[in-house]
This record gives C-alpha cells, sequence and structure tokens, in this order.
C-alpha cells in the first residue's frame, strides 16, 4: 500500500506541476502547447547538469544538494526556452498553437542531436550511479542500516521517497497561492481574462504574459526533470512519453484550478501506476493480485485519462472555467 | 474633402495574395536552412574530432544531401542519386498524405494536430486487413485495395471524434485531438499486443514488429519507379498521393462542397447565415482530415518493406505532425503540398547522409523543420499585417475618414488558424458557454 | 490659475493610413458636464483615449490646471484624477464586483498579498455615498447590464478621480437608467468634479450638459453653450449641411399578409426567461414595420427565430402562405425572406471570399451557378458585375476584390445588393445603417421605400429613433420580449416612444388593435 501510494505519487507529481504550468501560461492569455517539449528540455539539461556535478567532483552523499541546484538550474533553462514561445505568441502576435508544436518538435530534435554527439546512443544517463543511489531519501541517508523501518506513516513520508517530490509541492503551492492571493496573481489572471480591461487599468499585459509564460516554462522545466530523475532513471532520452500532453488533459479536468489539478493528477498518475505495474500489484498484501485477475490490458489504463478528459470536456463545455481570452494575442489597437 | 477614386485595375501578380504567401514559405525555408548550417558550423568548431572540412562537409549535405553520391576517396561526391531520389519520394508519399489532411483541415478553419492517431489508425486497419486477407485466397490486388479502404474508414472515423466535438459542443479541436491522438496510440498497441499472428515472430527476434506487407505481397505496384529510381524504395503510392493531391485541389477549388466547406473555414456564422449547414461541414471536413491522414500510413506500409513497430503507446509517429509544416509552407494550397511534402522529405534524406557521412546525426534535418514550423507561425502574421496595411491604405482613399475611422484590426475574420480565436470570442458573445 | 481644469490643445493622433484627430482643441471647466458630440468616427472615443492616456498623439499638449502634463498609460491618467467608463464595458466577467473595481489600485501588505477588507468598506461607503447600488461579491457576469456600469463609476470614484469620462454611457441603459444617470452626474457636477460626457444623442446634450463641443470628421467644429443653442443647429454643426430629420417617402399602401408571426417564442441562451415571449404580428405588402425597442430586448433572438438561426420553442411562422416554422434556414430563404443582418462583418459577409463569392453566397447552389457541383465561374462572374453596377458597390478590383479590403458602406451594399436582388417578398432588414456615414445612410434609406413602393413587406429592426420614426409606415415597440405597443409615426414622439421602450407604457390588447 505505501509502495503503491508512493508510486502513484511518482507520476502524479510531475504531472501536478506541468499542469500548473499550463495553467500559468493560460490564465495569463497564453495557449502554451509546448509543455511537452519544455519538459523534455528540461530533463535533459538536468541530465546535463548532475553530469556536470558529477564531473566536478561531488559524490553520492551530497546527492541531494546537486539535486537542487539543478533543479533551480533546469527551471531557468525551461524559462528560456519558453521564451520562444512568449516572444511568437506575445510580440509576433503569431498563432500560438502552431508556436507551441514548434517548440514540441524542437526539443526533441535538440535534445537528440545533442545526445548523438555527446554520448554516440540515443540516450544521456548519468556520469556515474543512478537516480535512486544518488537522490533518494532512504535510512541510510541518515546513516541507518538499509531496512530499516519508521513504521507505515513515517515510511511513506521519508523511505524511498525523493525529494523532489516535496519540492514540487511546496513550489505547486507557492504558486497556487501567487496566482490567487497576490495583487500580480491577480493582475495576471485578468489578462487571461479580458485584456483590454486590465490595460484600461494600467497593466502591463505584455509583460504579465511575459510572466505567465516565463512561470510556465519553468514550472513545465523542473517537471520534466523530475519525470527524468524518478520515472526514468534520470535518463534523457529525447521523450517524455506524452506527458506534457497528459499534463493538459489533467489542466482541463481540474478546470483551470489549482486544487482540481491536484486531485485530477493523482487519479491520472494512479491509472499509469496501474498500468504500469499492475501485474505485479497486491493491494492490500493478502497475496492477491487483484487487478492482474481482472485482466483488463494496461493499455486500458493508459488510456482512460484521456478518454476522462474528453467526456469532462463533453459534459462541463458550459462551466468550464477555461480563461475567455486565451489564444487571442493582444493587440492595443483593439478597443 | 473631395473623393479620390480607388485604384482599380488587376494587382500584379507578384504582389498578389498567393505570391505573398510564396515569399513567406521561402523566408522560411532560407532561415530554417541558416539554423541548421549555423548549428552544423557552432558543433563543428566546439567538437574536436570535426575539422573544418567535415564542417563543410556537413553544410553541403545539408542543401544538397539528396544529391549526395557517397564518398571517393575521402570526397563527398554529388550527382544524381536515383536510390536517393527514390527514397525520397517514398518518404515524400505519407508527408503529402499527411500534409493534405492538415492543409484541407487548416482551409476549413480547423487545426487538426490529430493526423498522427489517425495515421496510426490507418496503419492498424491496413497491416490487419492486408495480413489476414495476404493470408487468405483473396488476390492481391483485391487484398491491397481492402487494405487500404479499411485503413481510410478507419481514419475517417477517427477524424469525426474531433470533428463532432467541435461541431456540436464547440470544443476546441486542438485538445480533442491530442486526446484522440493517444488514445490512438494505446488502442492500437492493445490491439497488435493481443494479435499475436499479426507479429513478427518468424524473423528472429523481430517480435516487436508486424510482419511487413511483402510477406504476403500486398503490395503497392511500383508504376514505372522502379525503372526511374532502381534500388530505391520508391513505389506507385507517390503517384497515388499526387492524384489524391489533385483531387483535393478540384474539389476545395471547383465544386460547391469546397466553396462551403471553405466559407465555413473563413466565417462559420455567415456561412450559416448563408444557410450552409455549418455543422456538417465542419464534421465532414474533419472525417476528409482524417481519411488523408491515415491514407499516408496506409501507403507507407503498403509500399510492402516498411516495418511498423508496433508498442507506440509511448511516442506518436513523426510524420504525423511533419504534415503541419508541410501544409504551411504549401500555404495550404494542395498541389503546393506535393512540392512541400518533397521538400521535407529532401530534408530527412539530407540528414540521413549527415548520419552515414559524416560525424553529425539526422537530428539536424529535425531541428531546420522544427525552425521552419516556429517561423510558419509568424509568417501568417506578417502576411496579414501586409493585407492590413494595404487595407489601411485603400480606406484613406476610399473612405475619406467618414465611415469607420476605427484604428483596429479587424482580426475578427482572418486566416485559417486564427478562425479559432474567432470561435472563442463568438463563444464568449454567445454567453459565455465555454 | 487657469480657469479650465482640463486643456486639450491641437491634438493630432493618426492611425495608419487615417487621421483620427487633427488639430483639436477641448477645454474642460471645473465642474462643468461638457458633451462631445459628433457621428460615427468623427473622433471623439479617440480623443478622450488619448485623454485617458491609451493613445499617445502625435502632436499637441495636454494641461491640467494650467500645468502641461504628460499622459503616457491610464495610471499617469488616474494619477491625475482623470477616470473613464468606457462604451463597451471593461470589466472580468469572473472576477467579482469587488476584485474589477480594485484591479489595478489593489492594497496590499509587504509581501504582495491582497488586502481586501479595506477596500471593501471603501466601496460601499463610495456606493451609499453616490446612491450607486451594487452587490460587492457578485461575479460581473452574473449582474444586469444598469449594474455593471455602476461598477464601472465605483471604480472611478474608487481611484478619487474627479475628472470623469463618460463613453457613450446611455447606449445600453432604459430611459429611466438615463435619467438616474443623469442625476448622477449632476451631482458630481455639484460636488466639484468635472465631467466629459461623448455622445451622439441631442436629447440628452440639450438635457444634462453646460456646454458642447462638436468634431466632425476628426476635425474640431466648435464649442457651444448648451442654453444658447438647440438642436437643429448641433445638428447642422455635426453633420455639415441642414440634416433632414425626416425621410420624404410617399404614404404607403399595404396590401395582403406577407408573413405572420404567432406566438412566436424563443428562448435565451444567456438567462432562464425566454428571449421572444409569445409575440404575434404581421407584416404586409408594401410596408415597412419596424420593431423599435432598446438593445437586448429580444429583438435579436426575435429575427433569428424569424430567420431559423436559432430554434424557436413555440409558435407559428408563416410567409406567403407557407409554414416555415420548423424549416431550416435555406428552406424560409427560399420561401421567400431576405435578409440584411445585423453584424455585417459575423454573418453578412465572408470578409475572405471576393466581392463575386460573396454575392453567390446563397445562390451558389441554384442551377444557374452550378453544374452536378463543380462552380460555374463564368456565370457567377457575369452575376456579380450586374450587381456592382446596379448597387453601385465600389471596390478595388472590382469582383475579385478581397470583401475585407472593402469600406464599410460597399460592404453593407454588397449585402444589400445580394439580398435585394433575390426580389423575394419580404425583405428583413436589421440595424442596416449602423455604422456607416450619412451618403450612406441616405442611400440605404432610399432603397429600401422603393423596395416598399414596390410592393415588398419591409419588416426593420432599428435602434436609432430616428430612422425608426422616419423610414417606417408602422411601429412595433418590443420590451422583455414582448410586443408592449404599435405605434403611427405620424402620430407618436420620440417621448411616447422611449415610454415604450423602457416599459413604462403598455398598450392593452384592444389599443393595438385600434392602433
Amino acid at each position: 500500500m505505501v509502495f503503491l501510494i508512493q508510486q502513484t505519487m511518482l507520476y502524479a507529481v510531475p504531472l501536478m506541476i506541468v499542469a500548473l504550468a499550463g495553467v500559468c501560461a493560460e490564465r495569463s492569455g497564453v495557449i502554451n502547447l509546448a509543455l511537452e517539449g519544455i519538459m523534455i528540455f528540461g530533463a535533459f539539461m538536468g541530465v546535463i547538469f548532475i553530469r556536470m556535478f558529477q564531473g566536478m567532483g561531488f559524490v553520492q552523499e551530497q546527492g541531494q544538494i546537486i539535486m537542487l541546484i539543478s533543479m533551480l538550474l533546469t527551471g531557468i533553462c525551461g524559462v528560456a526556452f519558453s521564451m520562444l514561445l512568449a516572444f511568437s505568441a506575445i510580440n509576433l502576435r503569431a498563432d500560438q498553437t502552431i508556436g507551441g508544436t514548434a517548440l514540441n518538435m524542437l526539443a526533441p530534435a535538440v535534445v537528440l542531436f545533442f545526445i548523438y554527439m555527446i554520448a554516440q546512443q540515443s540516450t544521456l544517463g548519468m556520469a556515474s550511479g543512478g537516480a535512486a543511489g544518488w537522490f533518494m531519501i532512504r535510512p541510510s541517508t541518515f546513516g541507518l542500516p538499509k531496512d530499516y523501518s519508521w513504521g507505515p506513516v513515517l515510511d511513506l513520508f521519508l523511505n524511498k521517497v525523493y525529494p523532489s517530490t516535496y519540492v514540487c509541492l511546496i513550489i505547486f503551492i507557492q504558486v497556487s497561492i501567487f496566482l490567487y492571493k497576490t495583487r500580480t496573481g491577480l493582475r495576471l489572471r485578468s489578462c487571461g481574462e479580458n485584456p483590454q480591461a486590465a490595460d484600461s487599468l494600467g497593466i502591463n499585459v505584455f509583460k504579465m504574459r511575459y510572466l505567465g509564460v516565463g512561470l510556465s516554462g519553468f514550472l513545465a522545466g523542473i517537471g520534466g526533470f523530475t519525470y527524468s530523475m524518478t520515472t526514468a532513471n534520470c535518463t534523457s532520452t529525447g521523450e517524455v512519453a506524452g506527458y506534457g500532453f497528459l499534463a493538459l488533459a489533467v489542466m482541463i479536468f481540474g478546470n483551470w484550478t489549482p486544487l482540481n489539478i491536484a486531485l485530477g493528477s493523482l487519479l491520472f498518475g494512479l491509472f499509469k501506476c496501474i498500468a504500469a505495474i499492475y501485474a505485479s500489484l497486491d493491494i492490500n498484501g493478502d497475496g492477491v493480485y487483484l487487478l492482474a485477475e481482472i485482466g483488463i490490458s494496461p493499455y486500458v489504463y493508459r488510456m482512460l485519462p484521456y478518454v476522462i478528459t474528453l467526456i469532462v470536456l463533453a459534459f462541463t463545455s458550459k462551466s468550464s472555467r477555461v480563461p475567455k481570452a486565451e489564444g487571442i494575442p493582444y493587440d492595443k489597437g483593439q478597443r | 474633402m473631395p473623393r479620390i477614386e480607388p485604384e482599380s485595375g488587376k494587382i500584379k501578380w507578384y504582389k498578389s495574395d498567393g505570391a505573398k504567401s510564396v515569399y513567406a514559405s521561402l523566408i522560411s525555408i532560407l532561415i530554417g536552412l541558416a539554423v541548421g548550417t549555423l548549428v552544423i558550423i557552432i558543433v563543428g568548431l566546439l567538437k574536436s574530432n570535426i575539422s573544418p572540412k567535415g564542417i563543410w562537409d556537413g553544410v553541403r549535405l545539408v542543401f544538397l544531401g539528396v544529391f549526395s553520391t557517397g564518398r571517393t576517396d575521402g570526397q563527398l561526391t554529388f550527382g544524381f542519386n536515383p536510390v536517393n531520389m527514390g527514397n525520397m519520394l517514398f518518404r515524400a508519399t505519407p508527408l503529402i498524405m499527411t500534409g493534405l489532411s492538415v492543409a484541407v483541415a487548416f482551409k476549413t478553419g480547423l487545426f487538426n494536430i490529430g493526423a498522427a492517431g489517425q495515421y496510426l489508425m490507418g496503419t492498424m486497419g491496413t497491416l490487419s486487413v492486408g495480413l489476414w486477407l495476404g493470408w487468405s485466397s483473396c488476390p492481391s490486388w483485391l487484398a491491397w485495395i481492402c487494405a487500404f479502404l479499411t485503413g481510410i474508414v478507419l481514419g475517417a472515423l477517427w477524424g469525426a471524434i474531433p470533428g463532432l466535438f467541435k461541431a456540436f459542443l464547440n470544443i476546441n479541436e486542438v485538445i480533442t485531438c491530442i486526446m484522440t491522438n493517444w488514445i490512438a496510440a494505446n488502442l492500437v498497441t492493445w490491439w497488435f499486443d493481443v494479435h499475436e499472428e499479426f507479429k513478427n515472430a518468424a524473423e528472429g527476434g523481430k517480435v516487436g514488429y508486424i510482419i511487413p506487407l511483402k510477406n504476403v505481397d500486398v503490395v503497392t505496384p511500383k508504376l514505372g519507379m522502379d525503372i526511374l529510381f532502381p534500388d530505391s524504395q520508391a513505389n506507385g503510392g507517390f503517384w497515388i498521393a499526387c492524384l489524391i493531391a489533385v483531387l483535393m485541389w478540384v474539389i476545395m477549388t471547383k465544386t460547391t462542397f469546397g466553396f462551403e466547406l471553405r466559407a465555413c473555414g473563413l466565417n462559420r456564422h455567415a456561412a450559416k447565415y448563408a444557410g450552409i449547414n455549418d455543422k456538417r461541414n465542419i464534421v465532414l471536413s474533419m472525417v476528409i482530415a482524417g481519411a488523408l491522414a491515415s491514407a499516408g500510413g496506409c501507403l507507407y506500409f503498403l509500399s510492402g518493406n516498411t516495418e511498423f513497430y508496433w508498442s507506440t503507446y509511448m511516442s506518436l509517429p513523426a510524420d504525423g505532425f511533419n504534415g503541419i509544416p508541410v501544409a504551411l509552407l504549401a500555404s495550404n494550397h494542395p498541389i503546393g503540398v506535393i512540392f512541400a511534402g518533397m521538400f521535407m522529405s529532401t530534408l530527412n534524406i539530407a540528414g540521413l547522409q549527415l548520419k552515414y557521412l559524416t560525424a553529425y546525426n539526422e537530428y539536424i534535418a529535425n531541428i531546420i523543420i522544427a525552425t521552419i514550423v516556429y517561423l510558419s507561425a509568424f509568417a501568417m502574421f506578417f502576411k496579414m499585417l501586409l493585407n492590413t496595411k494595404r487595407k489601411k491604405a485603400k480606406e484613406v482613399q476610399i473612405a475619406v475618414t467618414t465611415e469607420e475611422a476605427k484604428p483596429e484590426i479587424e482580426s475578427a475574420e482572418t486566416d485559417e488558424a486564427a478562425a479559432e480565436a474567432e470561435d472563442a470570442v463568438d463563444d464568449e458573445e454567445e454567453g459565455g458557454q465555454q | 490659475m487657469s480657469e479650465y481644469v482640463i486643456e486639450m490643445n491641437h491634438i493630432r493622433k493618426e492611425f495608419p493610413g487615417i487621421v483620427a484627430n487633427d488639430d483639436i482643441t477641448l477645454q474642460l471647466k471645473k465642474g462643468e458636464i461638457h458633451a462631445l458630440l459628433g457621428e460615427n468616427g468623427a473622433g471623439k472615443s479617440t480623443l478622450m483615449s488619448v485623454l485617458f492616456g491609451l493613445y499617445q498623439p502625435e502632436a499637441g499638449e495636454i494641461k491640467k490646471d494650467g500645468k502641461v502634463v504628460e499622459i503616457r498609460d491610464p495610471n499617469d491618467a488616474t494619477a491625475l484624477g482623470i477616470g473613464m467608463v468606457h462604451q463597451h464595458f471593461k470589466l472580468v466577467d469572473v472576477f467579482t464586483v469587488l476584485d474589477n473595481i480594485i484591479l489595478g489600485a489593489e492594497t496590499t501588505d509587504k509581501l504582495g498579498f491582497l488586502k481586501k477588507k479595506e477596500a471593501r468598506e471603501k466601496v460601499i461607503a463610495l456606493s451609499e455615498r453616490y446612491g450607486l447600488k451594487v452587490d460587492v461579491d457578485a461575479k460581473v457576469e452574473d449582474i444586469t447590464v444598469g449594474m455593471q456600469q455602476r461598477v464601472e463609476i465605483l471604480k472611478m470614484l474608487y481611484r478619487d478621480n474627479d475628472i470623469l469620462i463618460f463613453d457613450e454611457p446611455t447606449a445600453v441603459l432604459t430611459p429611466q437608467e438615463i435619467n438616474e444617470l443623469m442625476e448622477i452626474m449632476r451631482g458630481f457636477a455639484r460636488e466639484g468634479k468635472s465631467i466629459l460626457f461623448i455622445t451622439h444623442k441631442l436629447n440628452e446634450i440639450m438635457a444634462v450638459s453646460d456646454r458642447v463641443t462638436v468634431l466632425r470628421k476628426g476635425k474640431y467644429i466648435g464649442t457651444v453653450n448648451t442654453q444658447n443653442t438647440n438642436k437643429q443647429e448641433l445638428s447642422n454643426m455635426m453633420v455639415g449641411r441642414p440634416v433632414q430629420l425626416e425621410i420624404h417617402k410617399k404614404d404607403a399602401v399595404p396590401g395582403e399578409t406577407v408573413l405572420d408571426v404567432r406566438n412566436l417564442t424563443v428562448p435565451s441562451k444567456i438567462h432562464k426567461n425566454d428571449a421572444v415571449r409569445g409575440v404575434s404580428f404581421q407584416v404586409h405588402k408594401g410596408e415597412i414595420l419596424c420593431i423599435a425597442g432598446i438593445d437586448g430586448n429580444g429583438q435579436t433572438e426575435l429575427i433569428h427565430g424569424l430567420t431559423g438561426l436559432e430554434k424557436a420553442s413555440a409558435g407559428k411562422i408563416t410567409l406567403c402562405g407557407e409554414d416555415i416554422s420548423n424549416a431550416s434556414i435555406r428552406k424560409r430563404s427560399r420561401a421567400g425572406m431576405a435578409h440584411i443582418p445585423e453584424d455585417r462583418h459575423k454573418h453578412g459577409l465572408v470578409l475572405g471570399y471576393t466581392l463575386e463569392q460573396n454575392l453567390v453566397l446563397q445562390k451558389y447552389k441554384e442551377p444557374r451557378f452550378q453544374n452536378h457541383g463543380f462552380i460555374r465561374f463564368g456565370e457567377v462572374r457575369k452575376y456579380a458585375e450586374k450587381l456592382i453596377e446596379e448597387y453601385d458597390v465600389r471596390s478595388g478590383q472590382g469582383p475579385i476584390t478581397i470583401a475585407r479590403s472593402m469600406s464599410g458602406g460597399n460592404q453593407q451594399k454588397a449585402i444589400i445588393a445580394r439580398e435585394l436582388d433575390r426580389d423575394e417578398p419580404l425583405v428583413v432588414a436589421v440595424q442596416p445603417t449602423r455604422g456607416l456615414d450619412v451618403g450612406a445612410i441616405e442611400h440605404i434609406h432610399a432603397q429600401l421605400v422603393a423596395e416598399r413602393d414596390e410592393g415588398k413587406a419591409i419588416l426593420l429592426v432599428s435602434l436609432e429613433l430616428d430612422e425608426v420614426l422616419g423610414l417606417s409606415d408602422r411601429i412595433l415597440v418590443i420590451y422583455e420580449g414582448e410586443l408592449v405597443g404599435e405605434l403611427d409615426p405620424k402620430h407618436t414622439t420620440p417621448e411616447e416612444l422611449g415610454l415604450y421602450m423602457s416599459g413604462a407604457k403598455r398598450q392593452g390588447k384592444e389599443e393595438k388593435q385600434n392602433a
């Protein structure tokens, strides 16, 4: 059970943070389809930074520190990459879905190009060791023996957990508070609903949208790194298995609201988790592999999030909270 | 104030709207190639094992890759390489189809980002029916036709889903297409996972691939391609794709059906007022787009010697998305799609040449293509800007500031993909439905 | 110390290809209500946008209390005490009234967190002081138009603005609400606030303003004291020549019934009540029947239900004897209905198509223009050229001109050409002259009267009282989805019309039959 929850969190956390990334951009008025691309780029840069630190002589004990610094740097790289979208969408008022798609094509191309140039193969991993060894929090981190247990509750939070989970959760909460409780957050959201109104009140719509897209890039970059670290053993492969798109689904399913997005990502993360490990999943430890026996193909579980999102879209189109002005470039000349 | 008469007479062809589109596309291509060249040069300078000659080789291959005839004495040689040319046409075939799919959808105001999923559905249908009928006593040509049709029908149905969502629920097709893409990826994987008979267990260790259709002789005839381009993979599929492109052009420009579709794409509301059934047309448009995209997959695998890696649930076929730059470069003109598709294929071949002949790899081509897509997003904007400037100048002459001296850019009725924006605005006006 | 609180001297504002403000000087006294009068496109809104910092002028200066100031954006304007209520409200629908008022002027603590309690108290105090009733926690999308306007006013008061600009504030109000607004403005003026009031409605200017500045086609014409002038003089200044406030036409000779509408009910998309409630009327051959009313009382839905754009939930529509109650748009059109739609860019034209393509937009399926699904381009061209000639539609390259590049007047002429040439017994014209210049308006009025004289039945929907009174033979007033009165334009006055339009007066059943 503990295992199930922890595994679900691993899948859910990147989803959550990337879905929030989508929200930041869309609430400021810019559709960001490039979440997948930014994640790919973030995953790659994250691995690059880790390798760099490893090359500089850091050792396994300092794993968490270099992980945290790399997360920050990756976030900044995400911001940089998203500026391509920002410039195109905001300054040039170009089509945002095409721009986002372009970045989704650019990221794997650039990443794979450099992976091959660096490593002459199709994946790039850490310079030495694996993600679990370097970054996971375990009894050994505290100097305790390997199979020590703090009991089921604490084990859930501390045993075999990646610190990135907590970092992401904290960032998630902070950004959500920022969007809804601060002045800049209010202004940002107004730009996604009615930029003419915001402009007439002296709010700089361009600046707010750049902020929205930049924040989006930061979060998606971190999400990409977290994904590669926790589910792909800190390896960059030039793709993130559609996570960026799944995050869009979470965003819609969560109706552009942070709390619902968190719940939605738990749900979708659960599906992904089940799909990956259902055959060996013994839920209550009683030796019964229930899900394996039901015999539903893992691909059904993988399809479910998308099917559910379509159903949600179909039935809630009227009460959807999609930001009214999203996707429409802001043109000062139009009053 | 004196009334100035508007300029009459025709606009010169090189100033026309069509010409402007071509200029915009050419500029995108040039910049894309420039970016690729830049990457080659910079990486070459940074990497110790690439000499200046290596850089020069790389640059030449980017532009002339399809004409490369390999190396002699360490030097790159160029000339007519039938294998490269033939392969270029072979690889252009699915690109033309997905390009047509996106182009037709764009012309009717829809962004078919779901071509990848439709392509997969077509693949599933064609391979399954092709193999089934191939194993039976059905004559090859009939099996081919059935396989092809099954693929198209599946693609059409798959395209209908986002079409229905858009027409009846007013839900943006981009998001529903993304969902259907991934549902298709999982569906197709599931289908082949369950059907052991299709997996290529015979050829030692290729269980991850589906049996190629040449094994059951359900193959597109060469139709002269083997004479023109011996030893290449080219086959009649290219001619079929061209034929379909011409067909689409005729339908879109010369028929009342095409007239209706384009009217819906340019202004759904006016079309509705004129009595055109906009909902039906949106669905039909996506159905056609789905059929076209899936036909790309059908033709690719009906060539016979291609193998489908069936575990596709984690990634979508690149040809599905590469149809987007093809359509954009062609400004959504069906005949232009043929050439744009060939151009994109040329880039891919260049990429492969880079991989085989130099220390670089084929992803340069993808970088160039992605750059072109990125630039195409503003190409439409620049065209719009050029149009608006011309219109404003005319207004000074005609209107004499009597009417609407409002300085707005009439973005309510701009180009194809921006019609989405109009939907968003209108949904707002229709009482905040979304 | 200047007597003027605001001076805009020799302002010039250009947009690509257009000079919107050409050397305009405007002076506002403290505590006065100053009207800014002009037709559409005269440059009034542009000038006020310059004052509010939304646009930067190419030339000219602005002075406040005698000192030159620079207004680079709305923040500067607000800092100087200038506020603006726009014609199209600038409100965020999903935010609450309170959030909308504080947006851009929020009070926060050191970390940037919003402090709403004080703001709420200030808003409630202002609301009570000036009699502006609002529900502070309601979402803007849920409140009435009148309340939305009050929110816009409170936005200005919250920022301690005392130079208040109102841009066509009465377009969306009933006559009663207009009176209330004028009282509120007088109240502001008494307190020493100065008001700039953009309008093209002469009645309001005469009723509430102290002085009037008139603009025409971007140029400054003059400023007069309201009590020293009258409507005719103002109107002359506005259009540059004596305007016939009446349209000359022969008396109507109505014939048989062409359109018969019984109990038409159309649901509303926005709220739960029906938009059109059991409306019945008839239109006869050779008459112009006008449906008059304030925008938003069901006219749009009535026309949509009539033409088939929206589905009616009840009622029977008979056109030339044929029941079209459940017919498709195309069938109704072919049964004898021509339609000049309300929004020419949204419903009338496909701007991306050429002029000739737009002219055959409804006819392309006729055997004349197509052969087994293939378009007959030669026929289309011939037809387009005929219409262009007959209806004087001007464009850059004739039939192959892209509609987007044509001027508004010619676009409307194209639509009218297309519809009138169909020679249908019923012509439904919805605001056919909206946004056009006087010349084009006269032309279109003449065409409609000519059609009427040829025996067509014309159903006109108009928001302009002058057009309603001048053009129609019979007037039906719609209020909240019901027909509340039938009036004879020759025997009624704008004031009486206004009373019906605001629901203050309604005719009983017998009165309607006798009118």
